[in-house]
């Protein structure tokens, strides 16, 4: 497979997972915004930026006023700025239209379906302001793309030769799935510490945005402590949605592209050397610990960062002089 | 109905979409021999579109455009702000072309194109036609398009055209050829792409006309590209080499790699090493074999052509002349589609192959003979002058539609440079109906029909027909707003 096909793929997967996250995240805030008080509104908007590293137009969160209106408003820009604004690189439309340029320039290893969906969810959004998608029933149009995101995924799951395309695709979908779930439980450990009352339903919105609350409730209780809902979130096996989930996804797909690739070994000890240390050292720490809860997930992050970098100097932008012909 | 035409069928309903068709009898009609009396072989086709309501056409045409647009083909048109990906508008009423017809189409371009082949083969090796004197050796050697690098070149079973596109008109007097496009054709895929709307829009009747298929067009590339490949390989590398995705037609070369199944390749996925190309994959260097380029010459390799092209790869040439990779179509084949060299491809088809031409030429002007150009100049008003080394209608004067004042200027260019300007008549393009918004009016078309040469010629019966979309007009070019639509072949 061409090294910049692979790349194209890999980037693909890592725009529209960006983007269905970041929708995701837009989604769960709306729910919020129907029945919460401004203070509590302002901590989950807080949450919500801290995970994406991002300051909101205009500097910093927080209103301190009783208003609603003010409050309201306040949901309107900040819905542009994630959504639309040209100049925040990882706005929705944005990394839709970043995926669709890879896609472009892959169009030939990608089937005819996978890149009309994606092409149709550009084109659908390309024109759109915030004034029009806040004149709609608010939420639907980060539902809608998120439908459309999974569909794309959908399309790829029943249409993609299982080659080392699709699993750069894999690849692509998992380091940035792994990447947002550390950064969000950290961003939820800043705003929302362990030893500070908690407000259950803090913690409840945290399991949704994973797609893990029925899951949570099922599986482990219907109490929302903290350090156990950190805990699934980070170590599940079974959860689609969790830092594990994503590093054995990531290892295995790692495992087929670099079977006939010696000089890429590095990559996939990495990601080992992760997985190894949420089964071996994670159920050691303290969960009241949030220093150290955060200096695990910071190191997990870190690690990912590092596996993009391992990924590129493996596959993307190797040396020739290293390469075996 | 006082004003419906009398044709002997049933009446046409009102409003139908033939009612205000009108018959030119200047211009050959590919569908009416008179007004309102179709060809025999159209007869069919206008029974069932007189029939539909409009909004049925409408909406075959809307369903059309729609699916164009979602699989993105589209293509850019240079020099216009904003124009990246438009759709190559399509006319969903089609041509139809008879079993006979295509049968002498096919002949007069495999004459035609066995002799360009051997003219570059000559050329570029002892030149015996210039020496003979057949064509003047100032006008080859001095072409821009003329690669001297490519003398003494061995090209593999002396292909050096494997693909062209060759643009044919029909007036009342026959078929002619317009331009050869001998470098990198483009329009093959539209041909396709209109063909599949088309089969799905008029389904019943394509099967009952048993159109011939052209779906075959990716495997005999495919199989033409390994014929030419180096040494004899049992399954050659072959790849696509693209500027990229802000060329005009990146759709096509998308399309074709997927169709071949091979990698659609860019500059900066080529390497020369030790006088091999190899293409940068996940697991490491591979060897490419044959390279099908959708690259110009200039910038197919800043070492051997223009040294700041960014598209094309360094020491690609090198490895060429190694015979270790093969690229199709050759560089320098831009010199027997020049348009001055046009005008003497009849005496070329003479020369070699001892033949009469079977496929017409435009009478053409050459300014760089001293009678041409006195001829071009005292009647502009009534030819069409094209720069020798241009295409796609860019940088020609059609003298009918041209002002007084546009006429000077273009005089004086000619005046600066005579050899750089030919001119021929405004030919009476044949018409077809296309669909208008006052119905089906007649509209000015051409064919690009695609020709493969490996160790045979191949072509599939079909062309990508194209269009002049604006009343009146001759210029079918996609880059100057021309459109397109089927063109059905029949079985004998």
């Amino acid at each position: 497979m061409l090294s910049r096909n692979a790349q194209g793929l890999y980037w693909i997967s890592r725009y529209l997972e960006r983007a269905g996250h970041g929708c995701r995240l837009v989604q769960i805030q709306y729910r919020a915004l129907q029945d919460r008080t401004v203070q509590e509104l302002d901590r989950t908007w807080l949450r919500l930026y801290l995970s994406l590293g991002r300051e909101p137009l205009g500097g910093r969160l927080g209103s301190n006023r009783d208003d609603d209106d003010f409050m309201f408003a306040d949901a309107y820009t900040l819905t542009d700025d994630l959504a639309f604004e040209p100049n925040n690189a990882d706005s929705i439309r944005n990394c839709i239209a970043a995926a669709r340029e890879n896609a472009r320039q892959v169009r030939n290893v990608i089937g005819n379906e996978m890149w009309t969906s994606l092409n149709l969810l550009y084109l659908g959004m390309r024109n759109l302001a915030v004034q029009d998608i806040w004149a709609d029933r608010a939420g639907s149009f980060f539902v809608n793309t998120q439908d459309s995101i999974r569909g794309f995924f959908g399309i790829a799951d029943n249409s993609m030769y299982r080659d080392n395309g699709w699993h750069f695709l894999q690849l692509g979908r998992f380091v940035e799935r792994a990447q947002h779930m550390t950064a969000l439980l950290d961003a939820q450990l800043e705003v929302f510490p362990t030893d500070t009352r908690h407000v259950e339903r803090d913690w409840r919105s945290l399991l949704q945005i994973a797609f893990a609350r029925v899951a949570y409730s099922r599986m482990k209780s219907l109490d929302f402590q903290p350090g156990a809902v950190i805990d699934f979130l980070v170590s599940d096996r079974l959860l689609s949605h969790s830092i594990r989930y994503s590093l054995e996804h990531i290892s295995d797909s790692l495992d087929v592209v670099s079977e006939r690739r010696p000089l890429a070994v590095g990559a996939r000890r990495r990601a080992g050397r992760v997985a190894a240390s949420l089964d071996y050292d994670w159920p050691n720490r303290d969960p009241r610990d949030d220093a150290a809860t955060r200096a695990t997930l910071g190191s997990i992050r870190d690690a990912c960062r590092r596996l993009n970098e391992d990924i590129d100097a493996s596959y993307f932008n190797y040396d020739i002089e290293d390469t075996p012909r | 109905m006082p004003n419906s035409p009398q044709t002997g069928d049933e009446p046409p309903p009102e409003q139908s979409l033939f009612a205000d068709y009108r018959y030119d009898p200047r211009f050959y009609d590919e569908m009416f021999e008179a007004q309102a009396a179709p060809r025999e072989h159209c007869r069919d086709l206008w029974n069932v579109l007189d029939g539909m309501a409009p909004e049925e056409i409408a909406a075959m045409q809307e369903r059309a455009e729609r699916s164009f647009l979602q699989e993105g083909i589209t293509f850019a048109v240079y020099g216009e702000e904003g124009a990246q990906e438009r759709i190559i508008p399509i006319d969903v009423l089609p041509r139809i072309v008879d079993a006979a017809t295509w049968d002498f189409i096919e002949r007069g371009l495999r004459q035609r194109i066995r002799a360009l082949n051997l003219f570059l083969a000559d050329i570029y090796g002892r030149g015996r036609i210039l020496s003979d004197g057949v064509i003047p050796v100032d006008m080859i050697l001095g072409c821009p398009q003329y690669r001297i690098e490519m003398r003494g070149v061995s090209v593999p079973r002396g292909i050096y055209v494997a693909l062209c596109g060759t643009d044919l008109v029909r007036t009342n007097d026959g078929f002619m050829v317009l331009e050869d496009n001998l470098r990198v054709p483009s329009g093959v895929s539209y041909m396709l792409a209109n063909r599949g709307a088309m089969r799905a829009a008029l389904n019943k009747l394509f099967r009952q006309y048993r159109v011939r298929a052209i779906e075959h067009y990716g495997n005999l590339l495919r199989q033409t590209l390994s014929e030419l490949a180096p040494r004899a390989i049992a399954d050659p590398c072959i790849v696509l080499l693209t500027p990229g995705v802000h060329n005009s037609a990146y759709y096509e070369h998308m399309f074709l790699a997927r169709e071949m199944g091979v990698e659609l390749v860019q500059g900066r996925d080529l390497l020369v090493h030790d006088g091999f190309v190899y293409m940068r994959t996940i697991s490491g260097l591979r060897k490419v074999d044959v390279i099908y380029r959708r690259v110009d010459d200039d910038f197919l390799d800043p070492l051997a052509f223009r040294p700041d092209s960014q598209l094309g790869v360094p020491g690609l040439f090198y490895a060429y002349r190694l015979g270790n990779v093969v690229i199709a179509n050759a560089p320098g084949t831009g010199v027997a589609d020049d348009k001055s060299v046009y005008a003497f491809v009849p005496d070329i088809i003479r020369y070699y192959l001892s033949e009469e031409p079977l496929l017409a030429n435009v009478d053409t002007h050459l300014c760089r003979n001293p009678d041409g150009l006195e001829y071009t100049l005292d009647n502009l008003e009534n030819l069409v002058v094209k720069m020798v080394g241009e295409s796609g209608g860019y940088g020609m004067l059609v003298g009918p539609a041209s002002t007084p004042a546009e006429r000077d200027a273009y005089a004086r260019e000619i005046l600066k440079d005579p050899a750089n300007f030919i001119s021929q008549p405004v030919l009476d393009l044949s018409c077809a109906p296309c669909l208008t918004e006052k119905g089906a009016s007649p509209r000015h078309v051409d064919l690009r029909p695609f020709v493969l040469t490996g160790r045979e010629t191949r072509l599939v019966p079909g062309a990508f027909c194209r269009v002049a979309l604006v009343e009146g007009s001759l210029v079918v070019n996609s880059s100057q707003g021309g459109g397109g639509k089927d063109l059905w072949v029949l079985p004998e």
